[in-house]
């Protein structure tokens, strides 16, 4: 009898999750923006998505290796990783720069750090900023949805130039801007970029299917609502100061809202548990540190997208964050 | 006022485990129950071990103390049986290790005591002065039988140093699975509300307040009722928020005052005494009818359970016994524990017997626990905040954890280890499946170690 027992710490039970289950339910929470993509981007889509996604797995089993440690791979954060960073770049970046972007994140932006929970930056967001860096025009070039040109070329490595391109909307604006041509002019209405009809990053182009997968995270509890409110709250009143004040200048809050990164980044990318704050009040601090960033980058700076370098920045801080709200046990101190 | 016109009250953080409490929530208490041997531990409680007052052979009354003591936190022990004393042998006792205890094997032809005393007399408390409630008290053995076993006497007695003004009975049983004190509320409401009566008049508190969790509106209809009867002389039933740990005693002190015990301290040195409402029960059996604590009501459940239900066993009686009564437990039986899934401790030896604060015996599955916490899996923390925010103290258990795990102490202690009440949410909502209160604990006891070394 009771051949089974074993002994351990109180509690006994657990929630019946884990944190494999977690990333899991980002993967589905992703999936509306994947199809989005595959809608208007073809098989530009599904090769960049799956280059990342295996490049990604490839790198994290390799280092583990390695290290000689046990494999992680099960807990799929490689594959988030790998969406995510396949979502931020240009539907037609040539695929081995997309591996090295993958390949980068990983080792780089993970490994090097420990794994999963150790790292201090948003592994997808350091490879994309190193592509960046890297090869700044590959990255830039941006090409139109199939539903608009529905001669979009073959994807090979070679025609990426060929691919009739266009700036991205906010590329635009920020054209306009500098031009003094003025908001009015922007080429895409806003209800075009919410729907994701227009030229982009993969995954960044469609803030609706976006907000279709974080609201699903929201249900499911995966994230909490503090993070993504506070990069809305703050990028919107960010932005409408900006346009109150000359309104023939800036783009308006709402066209900046349902704009380009701002969804992934508040719904996928800074609610990545791993680098942002632990406490609530820290999370606001933080989401609204991201949210106010991209606005100062997208409004005063010189690049049209600032989720990025509002992430990273905000990552390197996170720890920091979390030493201003250190929590006080609800008696008060302790008399020493 | 009616029961559901009140507001629940509650507090912040807390997690809600699945009840699993109809496994036993219809089990009436089962009495008449008396085992072949039972094996009386010297120690039930948080203060000095008794010493025995019978040599091997003794023959023993039921009810006769065994076991004293001269501390002053203590509490005597009583035999539950008539019997002939076999030997005075180690046991174990769920958490202090192996201590002595005394064996006894009991005479079969002897009554049995079918539960809680019945006060059929009209009830007065000026009968009882504070004096005679606090010695009764004593020496009925008396000890908080919600799990931490301080004794009784002195909590209640008056001390001018910390006066106290205002009591909390606990009725909340926010722990898993336990039906125990709700099955009591039920049948022994008068019992509970005499020996809160005593307890007031003896601590000296002006108010007193029965929480009970709002997931037991029957207990509280029951208790509003009879209370109401008994004339309610400034006690007041208060329902409180379905949360796990509302029981606890200053997650309720919180709920239902809205004030912070100190973090290190206790409740009277904010002019609180919070009682267990079963150890009302005894106060009342104790005082009136002068009856020690020899017996308790265990809910013995879980999924691996043939039978489970509520028993009203002798204090003694071993867990094996106990389950062999509930018409044993299925192959499936992953861990038996004493207490319930969040705090309870998993024991392997099965005949431990049972205590003065043992409330429940549960017997769970692998499924229950899940895979991964039975194969003790866990993964790289992913700083995904759960256990910050469900933590009832406000305190940030992946840090502690952590830092114990890498032997920093006092890193551990700068986020305040002291102040963690073991209550298992964090453990319990971790993804990642860290046994961060049992990391806590682990530093705890190391540093409860420590101090003794370093004066
Ligand atoms: S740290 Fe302690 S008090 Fe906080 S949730 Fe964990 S066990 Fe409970
Ligand atoms: S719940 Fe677990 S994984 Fe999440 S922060 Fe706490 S320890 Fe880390």
């Amino acid at each position: 009898m009771l051949k089974d027992i074993t002994v351990s710490f109180a509690p006994h039970i657990g929630k019946p999750y884990s944190t494999r289950s977690i990333m899991l339910d980002v993967i589905i929470g992703l999936t509306p923006a994947m199809i989005a993509a595959g809608i208007f981007f073809r098989l530009h889509a599904i090769a960049l998505v799956a280059a990342c996604v295996i490049s990604s797995m490839a790198t994290e089993g390799i280092c583990n290796l390695i290290r000689k440690k046990a494999n992680t791979l099960d807990d799929l954060s490689a594959v988030i990783t790998g969406i995510i960073l396949a979502f931020s770049l240009p539907p037609a970046i040539p695929l081995w720069a997309a591996v090295i972007g993958s390949v980068f994140s990983i080792a780089i932006g993970k490994m090097v750090f420990g794994g999963l929970g150790a790292n201090i930056f948003n592994p997808a967001m350091a490879g994309r900023a190193f592509l960046t860096a890297s090869f700044g025009m590959m990255m830039t070039t941006w090409t139109v949805p199939a539903t608009i040109d529905s001669a979009m070329p073959q994807i090979s490595a070679a025609n990426a130039v060929d691919a009739r391109t266009q700036a991205t909307p906010l590329a635009h604006s920020k054209n306009a801007q500098k031009a003094q041509y003025g908001a009015m002019e922007l080429n895409s209405s806003t209800s075009d970029l919410f729907l994701g009809n227009v030229g982009g990053c993969l995954g960044e182009t469609s803030a609706l299917a976006l907000l279709i997968g974080g609201i699903y995270l929201l249900i499911r509890k995966t994230i909490s609502f503090h993070i993504p409110a506070a990069v809305f709250l703050s990028a919107f009143i960010f932005s409408a100061i900006a346009y109150l004040i000359n309104s023939d200048y800036y783009a308006s809050p709402l066209y900046h809202l349902s704009s380009g990164g701002l969804f992934i980044g508040a719904f996928f990318i800074a609610t990545d548990p791993v680098t942002a704050p632990l406490t609530r009040r820290g999370m606001w601090l933080y989401g609204i540190g991201i949210g106010t960033i991209t606005m100062l980058i997208r409004i005063v700076g010189a690049y049209p997208e600032g989720v990025m370098y509002s992430v990273l920045f905000m990552n390197s801080l996170a720890p920091l964050i979390d030493k201003l709200f250190k929590r006080i046990p609800a008696g008060g101190e302790p008399n020493a | 006022m009616s029961v559901t016109s009140k507001k629940s009250l509650t507090f912040p953080g807390g997690i809600h485990p699945p009840e699993k409490k109809s496994l036993t929530i219809n089990s009436k208490i089962h009495t008449g129950f008396m085992p072949k041997e039972v094996a009386v531990l010297l120690s039930q409680h948080i203060g000095a071990v008794c010493e025995p007052l019978i040599r091997k052979g003794s023959l023993v009354q039921a009810g006769q103390k065994i076991g004293d003591c001269d501390a002053y936190v203590s509490a005597p022990i009583h035999s539950p049986v008539t019997g002939k004393v076999k030997e005075i042998a180690l046991r174990s006792h769920a958490v202090i290790g192996r201590i002595p205890a005394v064996i006894i094997e009991t005479l079969p032809a002897h009554p049995v005591k079918k539960g809680c005393v019945q006060f059929d007399e009209e009830f007065d408390i000026n009968k009882y002065s504070v004096e005679k409630i606090c010695e009764a008290v004593r020496e009925a053995g008396i000890v908080g039988m919600g799990g931490a076993g301080f004794p009784t006497r002195v909590k209640i007695e008056p001390n001018p140093r910390l006066p106290k003004t205002t009591m909390i009975v606990n009725g909340c049983e926010c722990e898993p699975y336990i039906t125990c004190d709700y099955q009591i509320m039920l049948e022994w409401t008068k019992q509970i509300l005499i020996g809160v009566k005593l307890a007031k008049k003896a601590s000296g508190c002006s108010k007193a307040f029965i929480g009970i969790e709002d997931n037991k509106p029957q207990a509280i209809e029951m208790m509003e009722t009879v209370l109401n009867s008994l004339g309610t002389d400034e006690i007041e039933i208060i329902p409180v928020k379905t949360k796990y740990p509302q029981g606890g005693e200053r997650q309720l002190i919180r709920s239902i005052l809205k004030k912070n015990v100190p973090t290190g301290g206790i409740p009277p040195m904010i002019g609180v005494l919070v009682l267990n409402v079963a150890t009302c029960a005894a106060i009342a059996e104790a005082v009136v009818a002068d009856v020690p604590l020899t017996h308790r009501v265990v809910t013995v459940t879980g999924e691996a359970i043939a039978e489970p239900g509520n028993y009203y066993v002798p204090i003694g009686t071993s867990i094996e016994t106990l389950l062999e009564v509930c018409g044993g437990v299925t192959q499936k039986s992953a861990r038996v524990i004493m207490g319930g899934p969040m705090m309870g401790i998993a024991i392997a030896d099965l005949t431990t017997p049972t205590t003065k604060t043992t409330g429940a015996v549960t017997v769970i599955t692998k499924e229950q626990m899940g895979m991964a916490k039975f194969e003790r899996r866990e993964t790289a923390c992913i700083h995904c905040g759960r256990c910050l925010a469900v933590c009832p103290e406000n305190l940030n258990p992946t840090r502690i954890a952590h830092a114990v795990k890498n032997n920093l102490m006092d890193v551990a202690k700068s986020y305040y280890i002291t102040a963690c009440i073991e209550c298992g949410c964090c453990s319990y909502v971790c993804p990642a499946h860290i046994e961060i209160t049992g990391y806590i604990k682990t530093g705890k006891i190391f540093l409860a170690r420590q101090k003794k070394k370093i004066p």
